[in-house]
């Protein structure tokens, strides 16, 4: 799964050639090896050295502040997303929904490599929702629908159908 | 003093002090009993003077159970016509005792009449007194009694009462059914709104324990409201059809084989045989159309065996059927069928406004809307509407109840009605006697409708044509021995006829906007409900 999201990612960095990955462990950590023979292990250090590598190290953010909320979201993927059980899948909502009220992106005002690691690791979940709870959870669709669309992000992953109307009354939440 | 020494004096110390505890405790028994003894005689005293100088005992008590004894020269005022028109006379009036609360020398009541209720009043006075007071105050909750009081106009509106503006100045007070002291539900509790019951933290009731006491719970104003709009669904019914001259028609409900498949039909006994109870009277009407009758519709019971505990399932239920010779094309039928809903949707709009507001106040919910004439759409519309929301679905699939709903829910945001048609559903999917479609043979003229994104009725244009019945009963592999009588009567001259079924308890629901439909049956009949 990290492999076909790490070479999406090459595509939506505009990378040309192509990494060769492998996997370690029980959880299929990705590994990247290097041409100068030492190795990166982990999603989010090989994802930010790709950022570096295709030069577009504005998508790690571009002020001290936005780069310590990106490393947020970063962790949050890694530690609270992935391999969480389906009774965490609320919680995980509730919290995206909350944090997305007043944003367009998760930090700051531009996309940055958080939006698009998240993007990627809630897919399945918001894929499974109901049409209900995607209204439930209105911000995180509003967000996702964004970053699906946004050029050069979705690649592997199939398009998930967003109403641009609400059709439940909102006592019904 | 050696060891055992201090401990024998110690117990013996322990022993004196539980004895003068015991002595205590002694005195202070007798104490008591004595004055309870006291009070026992004192209020045995009272009794008997109270007895003795009750001025008012002609004016209370029980009454001997009524064996139609005499026939006594009393009207009853209706507790709903209690108006300040009234105010000053002196009235009769039958009700039950809602609630009951003494205070000192007064006894406040509220006297309830079905969904009406009105404040009655006995105080300490000229005609009333202290032990009839009390004889009030101790009168069980859901007794019927009669009174005779004085309409009194009050200056401040009695908020809790539907006669706000008048109180009851309670003159006579006999009980003409005593109820037991303890009621298996409250009523107050039965007609709280849920959420409200959870923030107060304060008793709702559930709804098996209502069914099982179903009796008292239909006394309700929600219940009663509620039974009273699907008494008029019914009517508004008939009137319409009848207007539309229509003839009313009654089934047998034994029958001898299926019509919609065996797998959910109750078998009975029959004799020597075995017979089944009518899923529909599909059969019926159909040959009454055969039989020249033209328009016929049908209110009766209706049996389903299929084992679906859901909100909207019944094993018995009522239906409202409508079968109807058309000229050239089954969307007359349509047109009739959905104009009778309209016409009763506005009846219960104009004449059921009290009732709709009744059960709104516990079980809140938007008003129904509805459009002139009817929105029609197409099966396949409504794959491309649930597609377009994100569902994966068959061209030839049948909707499944979640999908039903989206559907209603994406209808009502774009067309702003919680009633509509879907027309032409795939063939595959529907009974043996539904009609192909001529233009494309994967889809048939069969229709559904539905309310809040519920189904409501099914029906379909028939086969009147003996020879496709045929093969259509040998493609779904229907005996062909079983329904013999049936293809038989399409042999003589049938005129094409289209027809439905609604089921009333689920048009009464989906009107108030409920979520179970034993909520509009009396007595819900369902895999694990028998009784009452």
């Amino acid at each position: 799964m990290a492999l076909r999201e790490l070479s999406s990612l090459e595509k939506f960095l505009g990378l040309n050639k192509l990494n060769k990955y492998s996997t370690q462990g029980e959880r299929k950590v990705p590994v990247l090896q290097n041409n100068n023979g030492s190795s990166l292990v982990g999603l989010a250090t090989i994802s930010s050295h790709l950022v570096r590598e295709a030069k577009k190290r504005e998508l790690l953010g571009d002020s001290p502040e936005q780069r310590a909320v990106v490393q947020q979201w970063l962790e949050y993927r890694l530690t609270r997303l992935d391999n969480c059980s389906k009774d965490e899948f609320k919680i995980i909502l509730r919290e995206l929904n909350q944090h997305l009220v007043d944003k367009v992106y998760l930090a700051g005002n531009s996309i940055t490599l958080a939006d698009a690691l998240m993007y990627y690791g809630i897919h399945h979940i918001v894929m499974e929702l109901a049409v209900q709870q995607k209204e439930k959870y209105l911000n995180v669709t509003r967000w996702f629908d964004h970053i699906q669309h946004y050029p050069g992000v979705r690649h592997h992953l199939p398009p998930v159908a967003v109403l641009r109307n609400r059709v439940y009354p909102s006592s019904q939440h | 003093m050696t060891k055992e020494q201090v401990k024998s004096s110690a117990e013996e110390e322990q022993q004196a002090a539980q004895s003068k505890k015991a002595l205590k405790k002694q005195q202070k028994e007798a104490e008591k009993a004595a004055k309870k003894a006291e009070k026992q005689a004192k209020l045995a005293a009272d009794q008997q003077t109270t007895e003795e100088d009750d001025f008012a005992q002609d004016r209370y008590g029980v009454c001997v159970m009524m064996q139609s004894q005499e026939k006594l020269d009393r009207s009853l005022v209706r507790v709903c016509e209690l108006t300040p028109d009234r105010a000053g006379q002196t009235v009769w009036v039958r009700a039950r005792i809602h609630t009951s609360r003494a205070k000192g020398k007064q006894c406040f009541l509220v006297l309830r009449q079905q969904q009406f209720n009105v404040q009655a009043l006995v105080a300490v006075g000229e005609r009333a007194s202290k032990q009839m007071v009390k004889f009030a105050a101790n009168i069980t909750k859901e007794s019927i009694v009669d009174v005779e009081a004085v309409v009194q106009k009050v200056e401040q509106k009695i908020e809790s009462c539907s006669q706000q503006d008048v109180e009851l100045h309670i003159q006579k007070l006999f009980v003409v059914s005593q109820a037991e002291p303890r009621l298996p539900l409250q009523l107050d509790d039965a007609v709280r709104p849920e959420v409200e019951g959870e923030e107060e933290g304060r008793a709702t009731v559930n709804q098996d324990t209502r069914l099982d006491n179903r009796v008292i719970d239909l006394r309700t104003t929600t219940s009663q409201a509620i039974f009273r709009l699907q008494s008029g669904v019914c009517q508004l019914f008939r009137e319409t059809l009848t207007k539309k001259g229509f003839v009313e028609i009654q089934t047998p409900k034994i029958i001898s084989a299926a019509s919609e498949g065996g797998a959910n039909v109750f078998t009975v006994s029959y004799f020597k045989t075995s017979a089944y109870l009518a899923q529909s009277p599909q059969l019926y009407k159909q040959m009454c159309i055969c039989a020249d009758f033209d328009k016929v519709f049908c209110v009766g019971p209706v049996f389903r065996a299929e084992d679906s505990n859901t909100h909207r399932h019944l094993t018995e239920f009522v239906g409202l059927d409508i079968e109807m010779a058309f000229n050239y094309h089954y969307h007359e039928v349509i047109d009739s069928i959905t104009d009778t809903m309209v016409q009763i949707f506005k009846g219960l709009r104009d004449n059921f406004q009290t009732e709709i507001q009744t059960v709104c106040k516990q079980y809140t919910s938007e008003p129904f809307k509805f459009l002139e004439p009817t929105l029609r759409l197409e099966f396949k519309e409504a794959v491309a509407l649930l597609r377009s929301a994100g569902v994966e679905m068959g061209d030839e699939e049948d909707l499944s109840t979640p999908n039903e709903k989206l559907l209603g829910r994406l209808v009502k945001e774009k067309y702003d009605t919680d009633f509509y048609v879907l027309d032409k559903y795939p063939l595959a999917v529907r009974p043996f006697y539904t009609m192909p479609d001529p233009h494309d043979p994967k889809y048939s003229n069969s229709y559904d409708m539905f309310m809040r994104g519920e189904e409501i009725l099914s029906g379909a244009q028939r086969v009147h044509d003996a020879q496709l019945l045929t093969e259509r009963a040998l493609h779904h592999g229907i005996d062909l021995e079983k329904i013999k009588a049936y293809i038989d009567s399409f042999r003589y001259g049938a005129p094409p006829h289209a027809g439905g079924g609604i089921g009333l308890e689920r048009v009464t629901m989906l009107y108030l906007g409920l979520h179970n439909v034993r909520q509009t049956s009396m007595f819900p009949r369902d895999p694990k409900r028998l009784t009452p």
